[in-house]
């Protein structure tokens, strides 16, 4: 437990090395898509960075302060209905219906977060769990609002800048995703390093400990299921616009999804942020490439996840001294 | 809705025997559930992936080979005592050597990875067809205005004799004794000479039967299909909430009193509205009453 903070947190220096190799990552995520100019290399692009962001946000509350989020696919569920309901009753513009996702998953995690101050670990997953499960049955109840179980079809962004967003332009849509991922990681990446961060942490180890110092651990708890919320609810928006079409069934926001996002963080290494990353485009990308073999791919996610609990308890984040 | 039927006795009967049968359902997963939990603290959510194993199995015992129900019943029971022994050893007393302080999450998320594991595997090996069996025996219990098929009786009195059959074993025999001693204390049952590795072993073995029973039984109702055990898992950690985490007896009453509360609300509230019932009925239990409505006897803070 303790070894995988001190390898998140420890030695950031500045080398020219480390600089380098980030900007080549980087630069590898910008340039692939437009110059492969291939509409399917493009959407496996925006799948995996999509799941590497919610990943790397699972793992702000999983790694950071040892909450674990197990209805965290309904959460999802809030941000991408929230920003399509808002559009489909009251014509509200998509960009903005973004913040409106993210504002109403920030409650629903605020909330949530208020009515589990008592509970933690397997008790927090099985409750936030339940959680998840009656908002899931409540969309898929009220079709008159949500059109339930039928399908709620959501519009595209509208064009800004002069760039158009109809959905044959996949790029459009992936540089946004791309923008967007920047500011949500730089936002986490500084906050687990500021003072709040050390926080979060210190109440991950050990909660009594860290009251006893003068800590309020109910405050921080709060204070990242909300934060976490909000970013799930906004990346949930980008993914209600983009999709087109939103239903309340398991595999779309049910124990899959979730499921899915959880193995990215366990696969990428908790505490690490920037490992999800990595773990969602290995992830997210083979699945996607191999979408010819069936169901063996998913047999793969089931392997590491066992193979992360059992051996490789440091995920991907394990393997950075060797590579990095 | 016309007032006077929830004043009929005979409705209300009839409501309250549906509710039951349910009930006993759910207890029988839900037995399995909290004992693994109780023993291990292991909250086995690949327990619904037992239940799938334990419907293929009859599937194949009863339709392929032309065998009996009572043969399927039993080898559904045998193949998943077999196979939750197998996940024990291999993977949950090797997370046992590894695992700190964070057991309980750990351990939950290794099971996790089995689910998917299982289900994916399913679906390789038997593909996405349900494959299931109309009924054990046609006809109806008529009794007034009370009907019931026999189907749902035979359920009922199964589910009721393994969970006797249960009891009676953990309460009179020694193997039973040795998972008593383990769920009170397992450092003074290990200085005591019992073996508590191999309690371990054989109570998820036992509480995988339990689960591969449940799932050979409801063929009728759950055919088998890889992912048949999405919805009895999240029925059964619903009842084993509400019964306490691991406290067996309590998941048994808990199982059949939510089975009667669901009856009632399939009566009276609009389809679909059932699920969101039971999931805020467990998050207000977890709120106000985090160990479950009759109070757990390990009585361990969540």
């Amino acid at each position: 437990m303790t070894t995988w903070s001190a390898v998140a947190s420890a030695d950031w220096r500045l080398s020219t090395l480390r600089v380098l190799k980030v900007a080549a990552l980087l630069a590898l995520l910008v340039a692939v898509p437009p110059l492969a100019d291939n509409p399917f290399i493009t959407t496996v692009f925006i799948s995996a960075l999509m799941f590497g962001l919610l990943g790397a946000i699972y793992d702000l509350m999983l790694g950071y302060a040892g909450l674990i989020n197990f209805g965290y696919a309904g959460f999802m569920a809030a941000g991408a209905y929230g920003s399509a309901l808002a559009w489909f009753h009251y014509g509200v513009n998509p960009w903005f219906g973004l913040l409106i996702g993210g504002a109403i998953t920030a409650v629903l995690g605020f909330l949530t977060g208020v009515i589990s101050l008592r509970i933690k670990g397997l008790y927090l997953a099985l409750m936030t769990f339940f959680v998840g499960e009656a908002l899931r049955f409540s969309i898929s109840n009220t079709p008159d609002y949500t059109r339930g179980m039928l399908g709620l079809t959501v519009a595209p962004f509208p064009d800004m800048l002069g760039i158009s967003f109809s959905r044959s332009n996949l790029l459009a849509y992936y540089f946004t995703l791309l923008l967007l991922g920047a500011v949500i990681m730089m936002a986490m990446w500084t906050l687990v390093r500021s003072k709040i961060g050390v926080a979060f942490k210190a109440l991950r180890e050990d909660e009594l400990a860290t009251e006893s110092l003068g800590l309020n651990a109910t405050h921080y708890k709060l204070l990242n299921f909300t934060i976490a919320s909000f970013l799930t609810g906004v990346i949930g928006g980008f993914y209600a616009h983009y999709l087109g079409i939103l239903s309340p069934s398991p595999e779309e926001f049910g124990v899959p999804r979730t499921v899915e996002v959880l193995t990215i963080t366990y696969v990428g290494g908790r505490g690490s942020l920037w490992g999800s990353l990595f773990a969602g485009f290995l992830l997210i990308g083979f699945q996607e490439y191999f979408r010819g073999l069936g169901p063996i791919r998913l047999l793969l996610f089931g392997i590491l996840l066992i193979i992360v609990m059992l051996f490789a308890r440091r995920g991907i984040a394990g393997l950075k001294k060797y590579v990095w | 809705m016309d007032l006077a039927m929830y004043t009929d006795p005979s409705v209300l009967t009839e409501i309250l025997l549906q509710g039951l049968v349910r009930g006993s359902m759910y207890a029988l997963m839900a037995s399995g559930l909290s004992l693994i939990f109780g023993i291990l603290g292991v909250n086995n959510f690949a327990h619904g992936e037992l239940f799938m194993i334990g419907s293929y199995t009859m599937f194949f015992i009863v339709a392929t080979l032309q065998l009996p129900f009572v043969a399927g019943l039993v080898a559904a029971a045998l193949v998943l005592f077999l196979v939750g022994m197998l996940i024990e050893r291999g993977l949950i007393e090797q997370l046992r050597k590894r695992a700190g302080r964070d057991w309980l999450l750990d351990s939950f998320v290794l099971t996790i990875g089995l689910m998917i594991l299982l289900q994916n595997l399913a679906l390789v090996v038997f593909g996405s067809n349900r494959l299931g069996i109309p009924e054990m025996v046609s006809g109806s219990l008529i009794i007034g205005s009370i009907i019931i098929s026999y189907e749902r009786l035979i359920i009922l009195a199964v589910a009721a004799l393994t969970v006797l059959l249960l009891w009676a074993f953990i309460r009179f025999t020694a193997p039973g004794k040795a998972i008593r001693a383990t769920a009170q204390n397992p450092e003074a049952a290990l200085a005591l000479g019992i073996d508590t590795m191999r309690v371990h072993t054989y109570t998820f073995g036992l509480g995988a039967a339990l689960a591969g029973l449940s799932g050979a039984l409801l063929i009728s109702i759950f055919p088998a299909y890889p992912t048949v055990g999405l919805q009895p898992i999240v029925k059964s950690v619903a009842v084993v909430i509400l019964g306490g985490l691991g406290y067996v007896p309590g998941a048994i009453v808990a199982g059949l009193l939510l089975g009667v509360i669901e009856a009632f609300a399939y009566f009276t509230m609009s389809a679909g509205w059932q699920n969101v019932l039971t999931a805020a009925l467990v998050v207000l239990i977890m709120i106000f009453r985090p160990y479950g409505l009759f109070s757990s006897a390990k009585g361990e803070r969540p």
